[in-house]
């Protein structure tokens, strides 16, 4: 186990999301959690992030008692969303300047559209510099390096202004030596540039993705080291003194503080946001043995969907961010425009869409009163009766009803001919409808079966259209956390340190040395003790664990296969590999082809270092009587008729109560509908449990 | 009447079906050339054959209307639950070429025909006078391959084993051809099941009336977005360096381009007469263009569907490069696709100047065959297909080193070729001074050069090299395309566009793409984007002074 300190009392899990910042406290002795939500802080997130924790230590909390500190933050995203990263220098080698220019030579976006544009470059041409050198595909070097050349180009680029130079030389992943050289080289002549090696950030054959992951993590190591820093301070000034600081990653592991300051790894933390939800869902996957969830998270603009499949998330290798490729691992998801700010209107050609467009938290929805005209799923969702306009947040915002109808009828119903009902249910309609075709489709994608599944609901409007997604989708149980709203924040509760090590070396596996592969596996695991060894994390816990990315001779993409429990590599152990490699991509891709000769592409090393977890509490036993309503108000499930649904407290839902739908089920943080044909009932640990009760579909 | 409401919702699910049986055809298909490329489509069609969404590969949209028509007008009377149509034939159902087989499947609701679920899937080899059924000197369509018109290749739910067997012993390739028959019969089927579950569920008139809404609604998309052009005519022409076979003839393509009463009409009666070699276009082709220009001008969020055909009108001569008779050849009908958009872009853009843009640098194929030579355990095909770059356009630069229009697909990497093949790419560089001058500038080509370590028979597919992309309003041309050999040897000689050449290990040689054209008068051309085109090295000082007189 990573924690070492002496009072371990309280773990606290912090989630920084466009809106707002949720913090969970969790006391490790009674298993209890408490919840804070304060406002982000765009400018500098740090500052919502202590005032969250603030709010702990003047409700009595003792800083010294937090001994672990868990962080996922979208500070590298927006960073790079909206281009606000360092300026950055490039060196390549000589004679390939059109690498960056032509990326994989494919057109992302609209296919019509002839105005196309690539995105900006993070290192123009003007800042690029072009090194005499060059290694073979065999790791031999052809040209030696120009160190002349590399010191005249780092003191160009320091004159030039760079903050952060990217090096990528072609096949430095089979000798980094010339990378290596260059970083020394850059450090003498200007020692206050950060240097990323494409050796070391992405050690893979290709030189495109590899340049471009390079450029990105160069591009956001200022941002997040800075980040750090002042966080670090911040929480050292409240008295929070943990050395236990972790930041999550797009792999779904936390990396410590002290790997995030190197910038080393900072491109691993792209996607560190929506990877809490899906390990907070791994988490309970893992609790309510044996269930396989997909996971619905509906914020103000998108929905972010993803599988747990054996308590594990699926993963990728290779992805877009912002229209960045950035080839590291990254949790499997999808993100639909489907959030409560999601626009709907009347489109060219009559046809009613909802999203992509969304009216975010300003103006925000129409019935927020703040100047947004345009109707939102959240004013079709208080227009139908679904949310409480007086219980919004718990009460803390007021939302206006006439507001949000007004919007419905002048921009939808009325242009459309429907009513103000018609028109609010069909949005809803539209919304639940496009969110099941996304999971039907990317479940499709990936070999699954959504019926097997359960739905897990979070976010703030997840649990609002949970029940009509499942319907759709054939999906009979919901399982809605106790704090639908922070259950990011709990997911940082719930990971274990990983750190992914990976180097491409391609041949046929037929002629490949079990003794070379040995070697090459050795080198990535020596890698990862040293890393782990100076970030304090003693190497006696490390698990390590080996992979190879294989493909059929002549495929353009290679499939990641587990090693584990195959052992040292000797001829038997590749014939292995093999052997589950075909058996991996005749489940991904429908067929193997067991006589055509296959190539190992890449060797991966992942170390994981065990975290203490968040258990769940489970709750007092109790009689299970049906709760008291604490009011009743009227639904338009469907436009022609308003239904009288009971609303409950939630935390009046003691374990093993039940509510049977129609129903509504309000708490500060989520909204939760019980259609009629569900139930509802509140399990050991708090989840409530919707189950399908209607006819068969 | 249907409310809109459920036309969304059924538009979506559509959408959502024919990704999933792109996605099936996929998971299934067995030769690189559609796993690597995605070279295919999967669709769904009304019950007159009407595309209701347009698939990612667009131009193989406009094709499932004639080929569906040509199955209703042979074989209308005898459709059947569970039957499956195969085709190829360009002339008799409008495929692009031969190697492309397209698969249409009826639907039913109880007895009612609702519709149909195709796709179109390129094929490793259908026969033919060249392996791959793709040869650059073809004279007839029958040196091409194998020609299937519409026949059953499933009967009532029953494969029909005669015509697979017939068909694969015309292939060089026949197990791979078979897999991917078997792939695309597959997903067709899906699409089938699929629809049928949506008229299970929403009823067989809702689905019906729903696909007439989303046709008619693409109409209406269209007509409003025509309404906002000046009615009158305008016309364009360009060239292609040659068919092929007739080397030293250029080939004409022209279009006047009318827009009256809220229509549009193209009308391509001045092209060349159709050519010996085989870059001739039937009419699904040339509509593709046409869609695809028309779109691309007016508006690339329009929704193409078949419901677009009610505002356009075609008008071609028989016997002419667009609207070639059999048995004229059509196996390099991309390259032929692509000088007719840059055609189709410069006429209409007489009627929306804002979308004005200059001819781009097409697309081209570069295939190096080392025989034995290949490193041991791997393929010794070399395969790579090259981009080029945009013209510039009203207010926006071409963009550079990319695919262009109707071709959108990757590059192989540096470091994947030479850890495959006996090659060395020994620079991959921008060529400064390649995109047309203009106010608003060309896209930059690229220059890669290879040096051959083993002895290869290289053969190079392009276009561009007589006949480089044009500048419009003023604008200048885009750089020639260039393919040189023996480069460093006094053997060293420019090629043409297009051919074949026996090399030995040693050898270097290098292709520039063409650039993009440009768009205006350079004299008007911002001073700060000449500082900036010289500070990136797009372009040369000399070349600012001659081209922009700064």
């Amino acid at each position: 186990m990573a924690e070492t300190g002496k009072s371990a009392r309280f773990r606290l899990g912090v989630d920084v999301g466009g809106t707002h910042t949720d913090l969970v406290l969790l006391d490790s002795a009674t298993g209890e959690t408490r919840v804070e939500k304060v406002s982000s802080t765009p400018g500098n997130p740090s500052e919502g992030v202590l005032e969250g924790v603030r709010r702990f230590l003047a409700k009595g909390v003792a800083p010294e008692d937090i001994s672990f500190f868990a962080h996922g933050t979208t500070i590298t995203t927006n960073a790079l969303l909206e281009m606000r990263g360092a300026r950055v220098g490039l060196m390549i080698t000589q004679g390939y300047n059109a690498v960056q220019e032509t990326q994989n030579q494919a057109r992302d976006g609209n296919p019509f559209d002839y105005f196309y544009d690539r995105p900006t470059p993070i290192a123009p041409q003007s800042r690029t510099r072009e090194i005499p050198e060059r290694t073979d595909y065999a790791g031999n070097v052809l040209v030696p390096l120009d160190e002349d050349a590399v010191r005249e180009g780092a003191k160009a680029l320091d004159a030039a202004g760079v903050d952060a130079v990217a090096v990528c030389y072609m096949f430095s992943y089979m000798n980094p030596a010339h990378e290596a050289r260059t970083r020394a080289i850059i450090n003498e002549v200007a020692p206050r540039l950060h240097v990323s090696l494409s050796s070391d950030v992405l050690p893979r054959i290709r030189e495109w993705p590899r340049l471009s992951t390079t450029l990105v993590n160069a591009y956001l190591a200022p941002v997040l080291t800075r980040y750090i820093r002042d966080l670090s301070q911040g929480l050292d000034g409240l008295g929070v003194k943990t050395p236990q600081r972790f930041l999550m990653q797009s792999n779904g592991g936390v990396m410590p503080f002290a790997a995030a300051v190197t910038g080393e790894k900072t491109v691993h933390t792209l996607l560190s946001g929506p990877a809490a939800g899906a390990q907070a869902a791994a988490w309970v996957a893992r609790a309510s043995a044996g269930a396989g969830l997909v996971t619905l998270d509906m914020g103000g603009t998108s929905a972010d969907i993803a599988f747990i499949e054996d308590g594990v998330p699926l993963e990728v290798t290779e992805g877009a961010v912002a229209r960045r490729q950035v080839d590291v691992p990254a949790l499997d998801m999808t993100t639909i425009s489907a959030g409560g700010g999601s626009i709907a209107r009347v489109a060219p050609g009559g046809f009613l869409t909802v999203g992509p467009e969304s009216a975010g938290a300003q103006p925000g929805p129409a019935c927020y009163g703040r100047g947004g005209e345009q109707p939102t799923v959240t004013d079709a969702d208080i227009a139908c009766g679904y949310l409480n306009p007086d219980y919004f947040l718990g009460g803390a915002q007021k939302l206006d009803v006439a507001a949000a109808e007004r919007a419905l009828d002048t921009q939808i119903a009325k242009p459309l001919g429907l009513s103000v009902r018609e028109a609010a249910t069909g949005i809803r309609r539209i919304v639940d409808e496009r969110m099941a075709d996304e999971v039907r489709v990317f479940a499709a994608k990936r070999g699954l079966e959504p019926r097997a599944f359960t739905l897990l609901p979070f976010g703030g409007a997840g649990a609002v259209h949970a029940a009509a997604v499942a319907e759709e989708l054939g999906i009979a149980r919901i399982l809605v956390p106790p704090r639908p709203g922070a259950f990011s924040a709990l997911g940082l509760l719930c990971s274990d340190v990983v750190h992914d090590y990976i180097r491409s070396e391609l041949s046929p596996l037929s002629r490949l040395a079990p003794e070379h592969a040995e070697e090459l596996f050795t080198e990535l695991e020596s890698r990862a003790r040293a890393d782990l060894a100076s970030e304090g994390l003693a190497d006696a816990d490390a698990r390590l664990e080996r992979e190879m990315d294989l493909r059929y001779a002549g495929q353009g993409y290679e499939l990641r296969v587990s090693l584990e429990g195959i052992g040292a590599m000797n001829a038997a152990a590749l014939a292995a590999a093999r052997a589950r490699f075909d058996e991996h991509h005749a489940r991904i891709h429908g067929h193997a082809a067991a006589e055509k000769p296959v190539e190992v592409v890449s060797y991966r090393v992942r170390a994981r270092v065990a975290v203490p977890k968040y258990k769940a509490r489970e709750l007092p036993a109790h009689s299970g009587a049906a709760p008291a309503p604490k009011g009743k108000r009227q639904v338009w499930f469907d436009a022609t008729r308003a239904t009288e649904v009971p609303v409950f407290e939630r935390d009046a839902i003691r374990r093993g109560g039940k509510v049977t739908g129609p129903a509504i089920v309000e708490q500060m943080d989520a909204t939760t509908i019980i259609p009629a044909d569900w139930d509802g009932e509140v399990d050991a640990f708090g989840n409530l449990i919707l189950t399908y009760r209607g006819p068969a579909r | 009447m249907i409310d809109p409401v459920t036309v969304e919702i059924l538009r979506n699910k559509v959408a959502g079906l024919t990704d999933e049986m792109h996605y099936h055809f996929y998971r299934s298909g067995y030769s690189t050339i559609i796993r690597e490329s995605r070279d295919f489509s999967c669709v769904v069609l009304d019950a007159e054959g009407r595309l209701i969404t347009a698939p990612p590969m667009f131009f193989h949209g406009t094709v499932y209307r004639h080929f569906c028509a040509r199955v209703l007008a042979t074989h209308g009377d005898t459709l059947a639950p569970g039957d499956v149509f195969v085709s190829n034939h360009p002339y008799d159902a409008g495929l692009p070429h031969v190697s492309d087989m397209g698969f249409v499947a009826p639907v039913f609701s109880g007895k009612r025909l609702i519709g149909f679920s195709g796709s179109i899937a390129h094929k490793a080899d259908v026969g033919g006078t060249m392996p791959g059924s793709t040869s650059a000197n073809a004279t007839e369509i029958f040196h091409e391959g194998l020609l299937l018109p519409p026949v059953r290749i499933r009967a009532a739910g029953k494969p029909c084993p005669d015509i697979e067997r017939l068909i694969l012993a015309n292939s060089r390739q026949p197990e791979l051809v078979a897999g991917d028959i078997g792939a695309q019969v597959a997903a067709t089927c899906m699409g089938v099941a699929r629809m049928e579950e949506l008229a299970e569920r929403f009823g067989a008139d809702t689905v019906c009336e729903a696909f007439a809404a989303i046709l008619k609604g693409a109409a209406d998309e269209l007509a409003t977005a025509i309404a906002e052009l000046p009615e009158g005519s305008a016309s364009a022409e360009g060239f292609m360096d040659t068919d092929g076979v007739e080397l030293e003839r250029m080939i004409r393509m022209a279009v006047i381009v009318t827009v009256k009463n809220g229509r549009v009409l193209f009308d391509f009666s001045n092209s060349d007469a159709q050519a010996k070699g085989p870059i001739n276009l039937r009419p699904s082709m040339v509509e593709a263009c046409c869609f695809y220009s028309l779109i691309g001008c007016l508006g690339p969020d329009i929704h193409f569907n078949d419901g677009c055909r009610d505002v356009v009108d075609f008008k071609y001569a028989p016997d002419t490069i667009t609207n070639a008779t059999a048995p004229a050849p059509v196996s390099s009908y991309q390259m032929a696709n692509l000088k007719l958009v840059d055609v189709i872009l410069e006429a209409l853009s007489h009627f929306r100047p804002e979308r004005a843009v200059a001819n781009a640098g097409s697309s081209g194929a570069l295939l190096i065959n080392w025989g034995k030579g290949g490193r041991p355990g791997q393929s010794n095909l070399q395969y790579e297909i090259l981009g080029s770059a945009y013209g510039g356009g009203f207010g926006h630069d071409g963009a550079s080193c990319t695919a262009t229009h109707l071709s959108n697909l990757h590059v192989t990497p540096i470091e994947i070729l030479e850890s495959e093949y006996p090659v060395r790419v020994t620079s991959f560089e921008l060529v400064p001074d390649s995109g047309g001058a203009g106010e608003f500038r060309g896209g930059l080509a690229f220059r890669r050069a290879y040096e051959l370590l083993a002895d290869g028979t290289v053969i190079r597919r392009y276009d561009r090299a007589k006949c480089p992309p044009q500048g419009v309003d003023g604008g200048k041309a885009g750089r020639a395309s260039r393919f040189v050999i023996k480069v460093g040897t006094p053997d060293e000689r420019v090629t043409p566009a297009s051919g074949r050449f026996e090399m030995k290990a040693g050898d270097r040689l290098y292709l520039e793409s063409a650039g993009g054209g440009g768009y205006g008068d350079p004299a008007k051309r911002a001073q700060e984007r000449i500082a900036r085109d010289i500070a990136e090295g797009y372009v040369t000082a000399d070349a600012a002074k001659r081209d922009y007189g700064k």
